[in-house]
C-alpha cells in the first residue's frame, strides 16, 4: 500500500466524521489563525515603520551634530570653525560614498501673502540636494535648482501646511499657488513649488474617506489619544517648511549683521548627507570623519546622528513581539497537536476490529502506520488551510471593528511557515497513535468487541 | 484424498506445541499436534470450547507462530516468522471467513472484496476486475455498490467469501461461518463452500457443530490440545 491510498483512507475517515474532525482541527485552526494574524500584524507594523523612516530620510540619511568638546581639548575648541559650509563643500568631494549633501540654515520669519494671511515660519535655506536628503515630494511646481542657488534667487518652496495657513480660503480647492508672490520679512519671493502633504498611510485613508462623504471610521478606543498632538508631529516639520536657496537666505537675512563671515565660514544650523551605498555605511562614516578632521582642524567637536540605532531598536522590538506572539500561537498549535493525538488514539480504539480485519487480509505494520499517519497529517493540513482562511477573516474583522494603525500584511513566507507548522503538527501528533496501531496483535484485534 | 507427490501440502504441522503464559502454571493450548492438509481437501476442525481448535486455526491461518514444532503453510515454514512476513503470507495464501463477517462498514461491497488486493499492491483497474469476478462467484454482482449495513447476514457472509477468494489463496479458512446466520442462510453459505471445494479449492472449516462439520470430507477432532480423531466422512 502506498502513501496515496493511506491518504485516501484518511480523507474518507474525515468525510465520515465531519464534525469530529472539525473539532479535532479546531486547535490547529486557531493556532494557525493566531500565528498568521500575529505575523500579518507585525509585518504591517514593520512596513509602517519603514515607510515612516523612508519619509524621514531613510537609513541613508546621516546628520552631523555638535558635540561638547572634552575638557582636555577645551583650549583647542576655539580653533575649529564648527559646522560650516566648508564641511558641506568637502563632503561633495567624495561622491562615490556620499550621494547628496544638504547644508541648512534657518531663520525665523514672517510670511505674508498679499491675497492671503500673514503667518510666522521657520524659513530654511538649503541646497537642491535637500530634496533627496529629506525625501521630499512635489505636489506642484519644482524644487530649488542649482541656478537658484547660484543666483541667490528669491524663490520659495512651501510645505502643504504653510499653504493652508497663507491661503486658508483657497486651500483644498483647485487654486494654483505657483507663481504667486509672498513676502518673507518684507522681501518678495516667488512661490515655485508646493510640497506634497506628508502623513501616515492611515491618516490619508481616513481623510479621503471623509472627503468622499463617508463617516470616518471610529478610532481605536484604547489609548485615548486624540487626533493630532504628538502624532502629527512626526511629519509636521516637513509640512510646515518654507524652503529657499541657502545663498538667498544668507545674503538677504544673515549677512547684514556686523562682522559677518563669508558664506563658506558661516555656521550652519544643520548638516545632513545621504550615504550612497548602505553596504559601505561604516566606510563612508570613516571617510567623512577624515574629511571633517581637516575642516575642523583636528578638533573632535561633532557627532554622527544616524538612524541605525533607531532601526535596530525597531527590529528588536518587532522580533520580541513576534517571539511572544509566536510562543502563544505555538502553544495553541501544540494543544491542537495533543488534541489530534488524543482523537486519533480514541479513533483507533474504536476501530480495533477494522484494523484487525486489515491485518488479517494482509496489511503489514507499515501499512497500518501509514494509514493512521496519513489521517492525522490530512487533519493537520486541512486545519492549517482552514486556519489560513480564519486568519483572513480575523484580520478583516479586526480592521472593521478598529482600523489598525498599520494595515496588516500577509506575507507568503508567513503563510508557508504557518501551514507548514500545522502539517508538521499533524504528522508529529500522528506518530504515536500510528505506532500504537501498527503494534496491534491481529488475533486480539479480531476478537475485540 | 491422497497427496500428489509434486504438490506441497497446503498445510503441514509437525509436533506443534503452543503454550500460553509463563511461570509456574503455563497452559498448553496445543500439545504435540501433527496434521497435514493437502491441496483440494475440505477439512473440518472440530472440538468443544477450550479444545485448542481456535489456537490451531490461528496457526493454520498464519496469525500466530507455535511455541515449538514446525508449521508450514503453502510450502513456507512460518515457525519463526515475524509479524510482517506472516502478514504477507496471509495476504497471499489465506482467505478468511469469520463468524462475524468482519466487513468494513464504511466501504461498499466492491471495496470490501478488493481489500486483500490493496495490500497485495494490485492496481486499481485490476482490483476492480478481480473483485467483480469474485462477486460473480458468490452471486452478488448486483450488490457491488451497497454497504454491508444494507445487506442481509447471508449476503454479508457471501461478500466475506468473495473477499477470501479474491487473491486466489492456497486455502480458505472459515471460522464458524454459520454461527451468526439462521439455518437457511447458514445452509446457503455451506452450499457455497461445498461448491468452491468442488471447484478445487482447499477449505478448512472450524466449527463446534457436528452437523456443520459433517459437510466436510474429513473431520479432525481436538480435545485438550490433542487430535483425538481424524477421519474421512
Amino acid at each position: 500500500m502506498s502513501w496515496l491510498s493511506g491518504l485516501l483512507i484518511g480523507l474518507q475517515e474525515i468525510r465520515e466524521h465531519k464534525f469530529r474532525s472539525f473539532l479535532t482541527m479546531l486547535g490547529v485552526i486557531l493556532g494557525v489563525a493566531s500565528l498568521l494574524a500575529m505575523f500579518a500584524l507585525t509585518a504591517g507594523i514593520a512596513s509602517g515603520w519603514r515607510d515612516t523612516m523612508q519619509q524621514l530620510g531613510g537609513l541613508e540619511r546621516v546628520g552631523i551634530s555638535d558635540k561638547q568638546v572634552s575638557l582636555e581639548f577645551a583650549d583647542l575648541a576655539a580653533l575649529s570653525p564648527g559646522r560650516t559650509l566648508a564641511d558641506a563643500e568637502a563632503l561633495r568631494g567624495i561622491p562615490h560614498l556620499v550621494s547628496h549633501v544638504s547644508p541648512d540654515m534657518q531663520v525665523g520669519a514672517t510670511l505674508s501673502a498679499a491675497d492671503g494671511e500673514t503667518v510666522s515660519a521657520r524659513v530654511t535655506g538649503t541646497w537642491p540636494d535637500n530634496f533627496t536628503v529629506s525625501q521630499h515630494e512635489m505636489a506642484a511646481g519644482r524644487f530649488l535648482t542649482d541656478l537658484d542657488l547660484e543666483r541667490g534667487a528669491r524663490v520659495v518652496v512651501l510645505g502643504d501646511a504653510k499653504v493652508a495657513e497663507l491661503w486658508p480660503d483657497e486651500y483644498g480647492t483647485d487654486a494654483d499657488f505657483l507663481g504667486r508672490t509672498i513676502t518673507i520679512n518684507g522681501r518678495p519671493f516667488a512661490v515655485v513649488g508646493v510640497l506634497a502633504r506628508y502623513e501616515r498611510e492611515q491618516d490619508r485613508r481616513r481623510r479621503e474617506a471623509v472627503a468622499r462623504g463617508e463617516q470616518a471610521p471610529a478610532r481605536l478606543a484604547m489609548g485615548g489619544r486624540g487626533p493630532g498632538r504628538g502624532r502629527r508631529n512626526m511629519f509636521s516639520w516637513k509640512n510646515e517648511s518654507a524652503i529657499i536657496p541657502l545663498t538667498t537666505l544668507y545674503h538677504e537675512f544673515r549677512s547684514g549683521e556686523p562682522d559677518s563671515p563669508p558664506l563658506t565660514m558661516a555656521k550652519l544650523d544643520s548638516l545632513n548627507f545621504r550615504v550612497r551605498n548602505l553596504d559601505r555605511f561604516d566606510e563612508t562614516l570613516a571617510e567623512v570623519q577624515n574629511i571633517l578632521r581637516g575642516t575642523r582642524r583636528g578638533v573632535d567637536d561633532y557627532d554622527f546622528d544616524t538612524r541605525e540605532d533607531w532601526f535596530e531598536r525597531m527590529e528588536t522590538s518587532l522580533r520580541s513581539t513576534q517571539i511572544s506572539g509566536g510562543l502563544i500561537a505555538g502553544i495553541s498549535l501544540l494543544v491542537g497537536g495533543i488534541g489530534i493525538a488524543n482523537i486519533m488514539l480514541a479513533s483507533i480504539a474504536q476501530r480495533v476490529r477494522e484494523l484487525g480485519v486489515r491485518l488479517a487480509v494482509g496489511a503489514q505494520r507499515r501499512d497500518i502506520f501509514l494509514q493512521i499517519l496519513a489521517e492525522s497529517t490530512v487533519i493537520g493540513v486541512i486545519g492549517g488551510l482552514l486556519g489560513l482562511g480564519a486568519s483572513v477573516l480575523l484580520l478583516e474583522l479586526l480592521g472593521r471593528l478598529a482600523p489598525l494603525e498599520n494595515p496588516p500584511v500577509i506575507e507568503t513566507s508567513a503563510v508557508l511557515i504557518s501551514v507548514g507548522f500545522a502539517s508538521a503538527v499533524g504528522v508529529l501528533s500522528g506518530l504515536y497513535p500510528a505506532w500504537r496501531a501498527s503494534r496491534l496483535d491481529p488475533i486480539a484485534a479480531l476478537r475485540y468487541e | 484424498m491422497t497427496a500428489t507427490p509434486d504438490r506441497p501440502p497446503a498445510v503441514d504441522l509437525h509436533d506443534v506445541r503452543k503454550i500460553y503464559g509463563t511461570g509456574p502454571d503455563p497452559v498448553a493450548a496445543l500439545d504435540g499436534v501433527s496434521l497435514r492438509i493437502d491441496p483440494g481437501e475440505y477439512v473440518a476442525i472440530t472440538g468443544t470450547s477450550g479444545s485448542g481448535k481456535s489456537t490451531l486455526m490461528h496457526l493454520v491461518g498464519c496469525l500466530d507462530t507455535p511455541t515449538s514444532g514446525r508449521v508450514t503453510v503453502a510450502g513456507e515454514d512460518i515457525s519463526a516468522a515475524g509479524p510482517d512476513r506472516l502478514a504477507r503470507l496471509r495476504n497471499r495464501s489465506i482467505g478468511f471467513v469469520f463468524q462475524a463477517f468482519n466487513l468494513l462498514p464504511r466501504l461498499d461491497v466492491q471495496r470490501n472484496i478488493e481489500l486483500p488486493l490493496v495490500y497485495a499492491g494490485v492496481s486499481s483497474a485490476e482490483r476492480r476486475q478481480r473483485a467483480a469476478a469474485a462477486a460473480a462467484q458468490v452471486n452478488l454482482t448486483d450488490r457491488l455498490t451497497h454497504r454491508p449495513s444494507q445487506l442481509s447476514g447471508g449476503q454479508c457472509q457471501r461478500v466475506a467469501v468473495a473477499r477470501a477468494l479474491v487473491n486466489d489463496p492456497a486455502l480458505i479458512l472459515a471460522d464458524e461461518p454459520t454461527g451468526n446466520l439462521d439455518s437457511t442462510n447458514g445452509a446457503d453459505v455451506l452450499r457455497l463452500l461445498g461448491s468452491l471445494h468442488a471447484a478445487g479449492r482447499t477449505i478448512v472449516l472450524v466449527t463446534h457443530d457436528p452437523a456443520v462439520a459433517a459437510r466436510a470430507a474429513r473431520i479432525v477432532e481436538l480435545r485438550d490440545g490433542r487430535i483425538i480423531k481424524d477421519a474421512k466422512t
